[in-house]
């Protein structure tokens, strides 16, 4: 019996033992569910019920030079906030804060009652500041890293990088344009809070997917912007004028080295300035081009053949009335072939060869090199300037547009235009960034240059730029614009300004102006220099020329561009009125005391000049060096033997 | 009235599993409390207080042979039964509740020794029954009868877990002495009537939310479904190896209801994970079958008896409890023995140790 009994006492145990046991794995299993299979989704709901997020300001990439010089860069800087729910005593704590942050007590205390858990004090913050308020040792308030824009070179190229706010969205210039590349993943500051709301600094705070910015490269060349700035800062000085403007450009690609405005701003400090000031006038501003326009309506008619290099025109002395208007000339001049219409500038002889083209193939003509439409060039806010459609062309319009009046363009579009010229025809479009780049270095885009249409042929491209080479020599109208040892090809411009209150041409103001490019028979770069409203003189080929000539030396030294072969000796000076120069001049030198056998004097002669001659003679002469001929063997008028050495040394031009 | 004998045979095993946990209770409890602004001592140190005079309570319960508690049985029911008529009376009502009885010195819950007292009348009534008969419906009248009035004078309070709590222990007790499946029947057919009755006229509102919060939590989460919300949230987050002592978001943060006291596991669950979980659960489950062996290992039927009723207490309230954490069940405010915070609580599960200790060291005795 007793055996039974502890039987089914056993039994009995077991089946209670087992029913305990069927529990303990049913809520086993509920854990395991909980805890590892369905955790993914409820830690995310626990961290959305205890981490309060903050937007933090986005880390935005850098601005480079082409070659790779900083211009616009993101620092990390101290941000301050308060968590009021954490501070033991907000009126002590506001009282105390209030005389570093530079607040007034009472604003500050009144911030930080507020119903907010989460108070910014100051953003980014200077470090002498942080490390004042770090010491002050207050409960409740942390700092946070935040980045700052900063354009490490102030001034220079401000209107092409622009600026941006403080949230930090770009306002102007490339900042605006590649805002979106630029601009970096908005990161959060993570604090945590409990179930009543409040901010806990437990384990500090985080800051969460926070990423860089891409970094764009800028065509922009440091130096030759640093060139540019400063010599139309001197030329717009000197000639106590309200601004300027000075690009340079590269022909061949259309890629721009340097655009300067003048008066600049610090982008750093940019709220300081007028607005107005802000503006990138080089794209946004058009005005009348005026004589530089020439180059155009020259262009435009050797290549439609409404007239050869050779044709003259009778500038009528400087008085010539057309459409019951009468057109001057600054000086008085007779008979001129098409290049000295250009060199001398002569209004009339424009407004005839325009009238010989006809404004359906002018208009044509102006159309392709770019004016009246957008450059399209990658800055924002660009200006396409004004030309009237040719159904609207009256009376004299056709021949003051041939000269540049009546018609506006902006800086960009005169360059490119004249950058078609220089590269033997095509209009190319206008670009300032080059390469956009990730964290890394690594390129992520990349431009390439971009020609828009064919204008010229590159003979006839050829053909005016030598016409343009004479306005820069002795007697042409940029004489001023002239750099030793190399060919300038170039045109002035001088136009009146209209006036916003009569809209009529203004008496005394002027918008002065010198475009071309260098080399001119190899151009390396389009120089632009437009001078607004000078005071001492009107005219670009004196306020605007030399700072062209100054921008374009230092430019070409700084690229390392070989100076030419010496075009600019006394000869050349004096063949510009000839159509065709060097040549005769070089032949009419050489021939003189020149004897079969005799050793010619070389003595100043370029390089080309020498070679020409020893061809003529049949000599086999070494050269040495570069430059102009400074030493020769056998001297002049020796016999040279057949044995003998001949030999020219050059050296470069002084 | 402790010879040499009873020392020898003491039941250190349990003893030492017991405090085991309630010392990761004491840890937990700092960590769950860690939060809060405490004036005076605080929680984990007071539960320290609890766990001393429990032990003490054992030392007394195991002073007094458990055979002499068959004679007084009845009467300590009797007892707790009019107290209980009091407390319906004269209770002190305190959050819609009316479970507390004001002494002047002290405040007592006659429902807690109601779970001592039921399982003493119940062994002494299923002590003098025919072992290897299993009980017909007109067996259980008379225990049904001594459950059924203290059940409903709980349920009444309302206090619907410790009423459920009751229910389950008598009802383990039963199941171990073996019920027919026709008893079973009855009385399965007689208690849906009893259980529609009570859910519509003595159930309160809060109840039934409870209830049908539990089915769907969903239904008002920021009402009574919240406790189960924030529960799952916290354990879950835990994830396998859990957050790391005192490093509990949710708990630290104070997002979980109760988190010292019913919600402690929840706490634990977070910052331990899975495997902690585990491991205390194995720890009460090794105590469960502990006190199964002390009740089969007991030669008389008293003492059995008495031992899987205090096992069986022990059980439901740990499976009610976790269960309740982990959403299993719905929330009724069942604490887990040794861990949750509160003195009640520890005094009961301390008393039902020193029964569990006392059939243990006796049990070579007649």
């Amino acid at each position: 019996m007793k055996d039974g009994k502890e039987k089914w006492a056993r039994v009995r145990i077991r089946l209670i033992g087992g029913l305990f046991a069927f529990f303990f794995a049913i809520t086993s299993a509920r854990a395991f569910y909980l805890q590892v299979i369905n955790k993914e989704q409820l830690i995310k709901l626990a961290d959305k019920q205890h981490q309060k997020i903050v937007p933090l300001t986005p880390v935005r990439g850098a601005i480079y030079d082409r070659n790779s010089a900083e211009l616009a860069v993101s620092i990390d800087m101290d941000s301050c906030y308060a968590e009021p729910r954490n501070m033991e005593n907000i009126r002590e704590a506001a009282a105390r804060l209030a005389p570093v942050l530079g607040i007034a007590r009472e604003t500050l205390e009144k911030k930080l009652t507020g119903s907010r858990h989460f108070v910014w004090l100051q953003r980014r913050i200077t470090p002498d500041i942080v490390k004042k308020i770090k010491d002050l040792e207050i409960e409740g308030v942390g700092f946070v890293k935040e980045s700052k824009r900063f354009y490490p070179h102030s001034e220079m190229a401000s209107h092409v990088i622009g600026f941006t706010g403080v949230d930090p969205e770009g306002l102007e210039g490339i900042e605006l344009k590649y805002d979106a590349t630029i601009l970096g993943n908005t990161g959060y500051l993570v604090t945590e809070r409990d179930a009543l709301g409040r901010d806990i600094a437990l384990k500090g705070t985080v800051v969460k997917s926070a990423s860089r910015g891409h970094n764009v490269t800028l065509t922009l060349d440091k130096n030759i912007q640093y060139i540019a700035e400063k010599e139309l800062a001197k030329a717009v000085e000197s000639c106590g004028a309200k601004g300027g403007i000075a690009l340079v450009m590269e022909p061949e690609s259309g890629k721009v080295l340097a655009m300067a405005n003048y008066p600049g701003f610090n982008p750093n400090s940019y709220f300081r300035y007028q607005p107005g000031l802000l503006r990138n006038r080089s794209i946004a501003d058009s005005f009348e081009p005026g004589s530089t326009f020439k180059v155009f309506l020259v262009a435009a008619a050797l290549e439609e053949r409404a007239v050869t290099p050779r044709d003259g025109f009778n500038c009528e002395n400087g008085s010539y009335s057309i459409g019951g208007r009468t057109i001057h000339d600054t000086h008085k001049y007779g008979h001129l072939s098409v290049a000295e219409v250009l060199k001398y500038s002569s209004n009339i002889g424009a407004a005839k060869i325009g009238s010989r083209l006809g404004q359906d193939r002018l208009y044509g003509y102006l159309k392709k090199f770019g004016f009246g439409e957008k450059s399209g060039i990658d800055l924002p806010g660009e200006a396409g300037g004004h030309l009237r459609d040719k159904s609207q062309w009256f009376g004299v319009d056709l021949a003051t547009i041939s000269f540049g009046q009546g018609v506006s363009s902006t800086s960009i579009q005169l360059a490119a235009a004249i950058s078609a010229v220089a590269n033997g025809g095509l209009l190319m479009k206008p670009f300032v960034v080059e390469t956009i780049t990730d964290e890394n270095g690594n390129a992520l885009q990349q431009f390439s240059p971009q020609a828009r249409q064919r204008v010229i042929s590159p003979e006839t491209a050829s053909i005016v730029a030598k016409m343009m080479e004479g306005v820069t020599v002795e007697g042409g109208t940029g004489a001023a614009a002239a750099v030793e040892g190399y060919r300038v090809a170039g045109k002035t411009g001088t136009a009146q300004k209209v006036d916003p209150v009569t809209r009529g041409y203004s008496v005394d103001k002027r918008t002065a102006s010198f475009i071309g490019f260098v080399p001119a028979d190899k151009p390396r770069l389009t120089i632009l220099v437009v001078i607004d409203e000078p005071k001492t003189s009107p005219y670009g080929g004196v306020v605007a020329a030399p700072a062209f000539g100054a921008i374009a030396l230092q430019s070409l030294c700084y690229l390392k561009v070989p100076p030419g072969k010496s075009e600019r000796t006394k000869h050349e000076k004096n063949v510009v009125k000839a159509v065709e120069p060097s040549e005769m001049a070089a032949e009419g030198t050489i021939d003189e005391g020149t004897e079969g056998g005799v050793m010619p004097d070389f003595r100043g002669m370029s390089m080309r000049h020498v070679l020409r001659s020893m061809e003529k003679k049949g000599l086999n002469v070494k050269l040495i060096g570069s430059g102009r001929a400074v030493e020769q063997n056998p001297q002049p008028g020796r016999k040279i033997g057949a044995s003998d050495r001949v030999w020219v040394k050059f050296a470069p031009a002084a | 009235m402790l010879d040499r004998r009873l020392i020898t045979n003491f039941d250190w095993t349990l003893i030492g599993l017991v405090l085991l946990i309630s010392a990761i209770g004491v840890l937990n409890i700092y960590s769950a409390s860690a939060s809060y602004k405490v004036i005076g001592a605080p929680y984990a140190l007071k539960q320290c207080y609890w766990i001393l005079t429990g032990l003490v309570l054992i030392v007394i319960v195991c002073s007094v042979d458990y055979h002499l508690l068959e004679d007084v049985a009845y009467w300590f029911y009797g007892v707790v039964l009019a107290l209980l008529v009091v407390v319906l009376v004269a209770g002190k009502t305190s959050m819609g509740a009316t479970r507390w009885l004001h002494l002047g010195f002290i405040n007592i819950q006659p429902s807690e020794p109601m779970k001592i007292v039921i399982i003493m009348a119940f062994a002494r009534f299923f002590a003098g029954f025919p072992v290897l008969r299993k009980l017909t419906i007109r067996d259980i009248l008379y225990p049904l009868l001594l459950l059924g009035g203290p059940a409903l004078l709980i349920m009444k309070q309302p206090d619907l877990g410790t009423a459920i709590l009751v229910i389950l222990v008598a009802s383990s007790m039963m199941l171990y002495v073996g019920v027919r499946w026709t008893a079973l029947v009855s009385v399965f057919l007689t208690a849906l009537p009893v259980f529609y009755l009570g859910w519509q006229r003595y159930l309160r509102d809060y109840q039934k939310a409870r209830i049908l919060n539990f089915l769907d939590p969903e239904r008002d989460p920021l009402g009574s479904g919240y406790h189960i919300i924030q529960s799952e949230i916290a354990v879950g987050s835990g994830g396998l190896s859990g957050k790391g002592f005192l490093h509990g978001t949710q708990t630290q943060l104070r997002f979980l209801p109760e988190q010292h006291t019913d919600f402690a596991f929840s706490v634990f669950s977070e910052e331990w994970g899975f495997i902690g979980c585990l491991v205390m659960l194995c720890l009460y489950f090794f105590l469960i079958l502990w006190g199964l062996q002390i009740a089969g290992r007991c030669n008389d039927r008293f003492g059995s008896l008495m031992a899987v009723g205090v096992t069986a207490m022990l059980f439901w309230h740990m499976v009610i409890n976790v269960g309740m954490v982990i959403g299993l069940f719905p929330v009724v405010g069942v604490p887990l023995p040794f861990f949750s915070y509160g003195g009640t609580s520890m005094v009961t599960s301390m008393v039902g140790v020193g029964i569990l200790l006392n059939v243990s060291m006796r049990r070579f005795m007649f």
